[in-house]
């Protein structure tokens, strides 16, 4: 049995704490997108999906209480589909959709929405209530460390320099503003109507506005600018504000149905995720966990690094991107081509489904046949989906 | 009806109209900050299509000068809080606010028909009886309100701030003669009581009495300087603290102010003072001619009198220039005998005497100084002061010298000081070698000083009745100087405890920057066991520069290097059993903490049943500087204080982390108002005061409230929640975090996790309610493990013999 993607939507990323999602909530935001993706196919019977799989890496405060379930029930106007909260930190939404997919081939579903909302803004790095476990705190603190520490660690350990870090986030800067110019970013954007209520003359006055487009990439952004950033987690380091992802408020998700839904449907499949592998490595140098997953999920799909036309790698930091790019030779043409998460935002849970809906149009748009989203994960993992374009 | 200011408006933001906004801001009063609008837009805000309409631009320049005034450092506000009760505005849209306002003060720039201008707008939007005043430091006050109406006139006088105005004590009230009594009244009160300045009233002369006096003296300084071919920092060392003036001196203080104010000053006096004898003085010599010429004018040209460069290793030097050749170079060394001599006495009264009797340069130059001053000074009354105290005063508070002039005479005795006047060879213009005939009739009327103190109370000489009158206002203060020799009732080598009246005692410690030691640790307790069986109430608090800065560590060292631990051990418990007694004894307990109150300071002030406190006040648990945790209650203390923050369902790691990063970064307030930010003070349980003279009689009139309304003696705490494990986790993490960013070194890693492991109550499966004491045991036994660390050590001893901490 064969689970196919036959569709993928998504909002534009918005930059965390101040950017034009900086109050809507992750439940809203989904809803939202998963609304889009059902009115798309008038044909379906929404009490026929079978499943709605969440990813977030977060899942507490707004986004706590199952929130999958909740943005079942307020997305699809039903209280017959259930709904699920995955996290696997970043990885969270391809997660969802390979878990879709596993479930559709194995026959114990047939129709899943899968993908993941994060919103950043608002939520303090690591949660609202940090309780590490004293023992284990104590024997390897690195298991609990912020990211950038672990950004700092790799960049150490496999001789990343500022430089080229600095010269990486530039790259990625300029490919998405080329990107968002020649509209490549727009396909599969749900434009997002937001509704203030805000303080007017000691009144609460309303406005609206539409965000539409990715906000984090700056025209502006130069090698000077980049090179006089200190650096934010360690005295003397190298990683900074302009060299990591940016934080940010999002959310994606896709459409997963079996070979009978298809038909039932009828509709022609876009893709179908060909391999999924996570692996682990070291949590003190989490961002090197592509190296690990990267070759896992290509051994699974019976390919080589060759055989991949695109490949989404999520920038969680430059010295970790660079660092996976050179460990595994990967050809840098191939990868992030209309920018990656430096310039165009990382809302955790969500970003992998997001990588996805966007590799699926660019592969689409290329005429292009495999595409590869990868990420490194916190605590010391690594995560890589392998796509296959269908026609 | 009684004046109250609840708005001022503060007219013109620069250098100094923007820190006083911050300092009425400080006290809780709402400003008004105005400025002019630009004519002319900047090239950035053409380029993004903004006018000379827009709103931004139109209070571009206020807006950047208070922004300015708020990055310098030291900081002109109390609290990044207190910003918010300034609001900006311009001349042109914003002048009609100012009928909001109770107090107008004007700072725009020196000039009269300037000032005039402003005053005439001022007058069409002002309300009836409003304040105005004007801060000039040379223009005639009498002058500006020419056109202006009676009320105007009646409301109307000079208030002279010195920069800046938070920290410089001096404050001048000029009014003229149709300034109504009233006012004066209420703005000498005003300034005293809550702007905590020395307030001088000023006969409407030119420079008024601070800079009339401080610049005649800073000039015949120059001129002398150059009669006996003295180099900068032979004079510099010569008048500085050695002779009861501040650390910069003479002339770092003139890089400070900037040479260009000084010849501003001069040279108006020049021009308006034709009948003082002394008039050529204000003649500036031709090196600081020259120096004016080439724009060194100070730290504001990046040079002046010295110069900071960079050496061939990149090490900044500071050099000196060369008054005879106008070259810069390397500082020399200064040596004097009657430098040398001096250093012993720390009574600065007898050490004027002893630097008087030097026979070096240093000697000929404290003479050649004070004696033409003397007479000047002698002079100047009743021309700029019926009353002489007030130069002094102005001296004290506004040039930061320890004795003004009349002081300093007493010091060296009146009477004889007038023969050495006569016989001292006259090198300077105007003088004659004669002191003013008040001065002769005082003492033939067989009062032989300026000043006496008589039943605690100080008193001056009145030229009119000839005969001593109590300081005003002296019956409001306690000076424990003017009452140790009658009203001591126990002292030992750290500790004098006086009787305050009222059944308050006072304990004072005099020890070494007043650290905490074995004789103060008796001392506090004597105290406390007779304030209990004799007393009302204790207050603890001193007359020296600091409060304290904190443990006696050089004890502490000893101990540790000869590995005495049960001795160790027994003094630190005596330490934390002293703590605990100052808030659980059976009288309240107040401490008056002001300037630097650390460690022990701090712990001590932390345990008061009521802390009166200066508002400035630079309050911190900094024992992480030395290599150990708070060890007297200070980390006990802080677990308590989470411990209180603590609500249901709260994510109390955050409080405990915040209370943790406050020891464990060393977080030393600004003042007093962020000590209690910093959380070192309990709401409820602290007030300050802004007047540093006022802090102990406010101090002794809490005691005595809190014994009036009852003290009951409180019982030690029993239900301190600490988070055992809930919370060590997040300890180690942080620690760890902060090791691998390069923020800490190894061992402040140890020290932090030896904090984190107290504050948690240690590794308790459960959240639990502990004692005191159980926490005190913690506290002590960390502090001795650390103290067994030879990084620790090293600590100490960089810090007794550098004077500031060392990162091992």
């Amino acid at each position: 049995m064969e689970a196919y993607i036959i569709a993928g939507y998504r909002t534009a990323v918005g930059k965390a704490p101040r950017g034009g999602f900086r109050f809507m909530r992750a439940d809203d935001l989904a809803a939202t997108v998963i609304k889009h993706l059902v009115t798309t196919m008038p044909q379906l019977d929404v009490t026929k999906i079978d499943d709605v799989i969440v990813g977030n890496a977060m899942p507490e405060a707004e986004q706590g209480l199952n929130v999958g379930r909740l943005i079942s029930l307020m997305g699809l106007d039903t209280d017959k589909v259930p709904g699920v909260t995955v996290n696997r930190y970043c990885a969270s939404g391809l997660e969802t959709i390979a878990t879709a997919t596993a479930k559709i081939k194995s026959g114990m579903a047939d129709c899943i929405v899968a993908g993941g909302v994060e919103v950043m803004s608002g939520m303090p790095f690591g949660g609202w209530k940090i309780v590490p476990n004293p023992v284990v705190a104590k024997h390897h603190p690195d298991w609990y460390w912020g990211m950038g520490l672990t950004a700092e660690a790799v960049a150490k350990e496999y001789h990343v320099s500022r430089e080229d870090q600095d010269a990486f986030a530039l790259r990625s800067h300029q490919k998405a503003i080329a990107a968002i110019k020649n509209g490549h970013l727009k396909d599969g954007v749900v434009p997002i109507t937001v509704t203030e209520n805000y303080l007017k003359d000691n009144k609460i006055a309303t406005r609206e506005y539409i965000v539409d487009t990715d906000e984090g990439p700056r025209a502006d952004s130069s090698a000077e600018v980049l090179a006089k950033l200190k650096p934010v987690f360690a005295t003397g380091g190298c990683i900074t504000a302009g060299n990591s992802s940016q934080t940010s408020d999002g959310a994606a998700f896709v459409m997963v149905v079996s070979e009978k839904m298809l038909k039932e449907l009828d509709v022609k499949p876009i893709a179908r995720l060909v391999s999924y592998a996570v692996a682990g490595v070291p949590p003190r140098i989490m961002g090197i966990g592509p190296i690990s997953a990267i070759p896992k999920a290509l051994e699974m799909a019976g390919l080589q690094t060759e055989d991949i036309d695109l490949i989404e790698l999520n920038e969680a930091f430059a010295s970790q991107s660079l660092a996976v790019i050179r460990e595994l030779g990967l050809d840098e043409r191939k990868v992030n081509v209309n920018g990656g998460a430096i310039a165009l935002g990382h809302p955790l849970g969500c970003t992998g489904a997001k990588l996805t809906v966007q590799i699926l149009n660019e592969l689409k748009r290329r005429e292009k046949k495999y595409g590869m989203v990868t990420m490194c994960v916190g605590t010391g993992q690594g995560a890589a989906g392998i796509f296959e374009m269908l026609d | 009806m009684n004046r109250r200011i609840k708005k001022v408006a503060v007219l013109g933001s620069g250098v100094m109209g923007s820190r006083i906004a911050c300092h009425f801001a400080n006290i809780g009063i709402e400003v008004l900050l105005l400025d002019i609008a630009p004519r002319e837009l900047l090239p950035q805000e053409e380029a993004k299509g903004l006018t000379l309409e827009s709103a931004v631009v139109r209070n571009r320049i206020v807006n950047n000068s208070l922004d300015t005034a708020l990055k310098t450092n030291p900081s002109p506000i109390y609290s990044k809080r207190y910003v918010k009760r300034i609001r900006t505005g311009n001349f042109e849209d914003d002048m009609s606010a100012i009928a909001t306002c109770d107090w107008v003060i004007e700072v725009v720039v020196e000039r009269l028909d300037i000032k005039k201008s402003v005053f005439e707008q001022i007058e069409q939007h002002r309300r009836t009886g409003t304040l105005i005043t004007s801060n000039t430091s040379g223009i005639p006050i009498h002058l500006m309100t020419e056109g202006r109406s009676d009320d105007f006139k009646a409301h109307f006088c000079g208030t002279h701030f010195f920069n800046p105005p938070r920290y410089l004590e001096l404050l001048e009230i000029i009014p003229t003669a149709h300034t109504k009594p009233e006012v004066i009244d209420f703005l000498m009160h005003f300034g005293d009581n809550m702007l905590g300045k020395t307030v001088v009233l000023c006969k409407d002369t030119p420079a008024f009495i601070g800079n009339r006096v401080g610049v005649y003296s800073m000039l015949a300084l120059t001129h002398l300087v150059e009669q006996m071919g003295l180099s900068v920092e032979e004079v510099d060392k010569y008048t500085g603290p050695a002779m009861g003036h501040p650390k910069s001196a003479t002339f770092r203080t003139a890089d400070v102010v900037g040479l260009d104010t000084l010849v501003n000053v001069a040279q108006g006096l020049t021009e308006n003072v034709p009948n003082d004898e002394a008039k050529a003085v204000f003649q500036l010599p031709s090196y600081i001619n020259k120096m004016v010429e080439k724009k060194w004018l100070g730290e504001k040209s990046k040079q002046g009198f010295y110069k900071k460069v960079k050496d061939d290793k990149g090490n900044s030097v500071i050099l000196v220039l060369d008054l005879k050749t106008l070259e810069y170079r390397e500082q020399e060394k200064v040596k004097s005998e009657t430098l040398e001599a001096t250093k012993p006495v720390e009574d600065i009264r007898k050490r004027m005497k002893v630097y008087e009797q030097g026979t070096d340069k240093a000697g000929i130059l404290f003479r050649a100084m004070h004696y033409p001053l003397f007479e000047y000074v002698s002079h100047r009354v009743p021309e700029i002061t019926d009353d002489f105290y007030r130069i002094d005063d102005a001296m004290r508070a506004g040039f930061g010298w320890e004795l003004g002039p009349f002081e300093v005479w007493d010091a060296l005795g009146v009477r004889e000081t007038i023969e050495k006047i006569q016989k001292e060879e006259k090198g300077l213009p105007g003088q004659q070698g004669e002191v003013a005939q008040w001065v002769h009739d005082m003492l033939e009327a067989g009062h032989d000083s300026f000043y006496k103190v008589q039943d605690g109370v100080r008193h001056y000489y009145d030229i009119a009745s000839k005969s001593y009158k109590p300081m005003p206002g002296a019956e409001n203060l306690i000076v424990l100087d003017h009452i140790r020799d009658t009203k001591t009732i126990w002292k030992n080598s750290g500790v004098t405890i006086t009787d305050l009246g009222d059944g308050i005692v006072n304990c004072e410690f005099h020890t070494k920057m007043n650290t905490i030691g074995g004789d103060v640790i008796q001392g506090v307790n004597k105290a406390i066991d007779l304030a209990e069986k004799e007393y009302r109430g204790l207050v603890i608090t001193n007359d020296g520069k600091n409060f304290s800065a904190g443990a006696n560590i050089g004890m502490i060292f000893m101990m540790a290097v000869e590995q005495d631990y049960d001795e160790l051990n027994m003094a630190v418990r005596m330490f934390q059993n002293t703590a605990m007694r100052i808030r659980y004894s059976s009288i309240p307990v107040v401490v008056a903490p002001f300037q630097l109150t650390l460690g022990g300071g701090c712990e001590f002030s932390m345990h008061a049943d009521f802390v009166q406190l200066h508002a400035e006040t630079y309050m911190g648990l900094v024992e992480f500087g030395v290599g150990v945790i708070p060890g007297g209650g200070g980390s006990k203390e802080f677990a308590l204080r989470a411990s209180d923050e603590y609500k249901p369902d709260q994510i109390v790691q955050n409080t405990l982390k915040e209370r943790f990063l406050t020891i464990g970064q060393a977080k030393v307030s600004t003042s007093a108002v962020e000590a209690a930010e910093l959380g070192y003070l309990r709401e409820g349980k602290y007030a300050i005061t802004m007047n540093r003279k006022r802090l102990l009689a406010d101090a002794k009139a809490k005691a005595l409230e809190l014994a009036n309304a009852g003290y009951i003696q409180p019982a030690p705490r029993t239900d301190i929640k600490v988070l055992g494990n809930q919370g060590l986790g997040i300890v180690y993490v942080g620690a760890s975090s902060m090791r691998e960013g390069n923020y800490i070194s190894d061992h402040d890693k140890k020290i932090s996790e030896k904090l984190g492991w107290v504050m948690c109550g240690g590794n308790l499966s459960e959240p639990t309610e502990v004692s005191e004491q159980y926490l005190l045991d913690m506290e002590r036994k960390a502090f001795l493990e650390l103290c067994a660390e030879r990084k620790t050590l090293e600590r100490i001893q960089h810090m007794l013999t550098k004077g500031k901490p060392l990162r091992n």
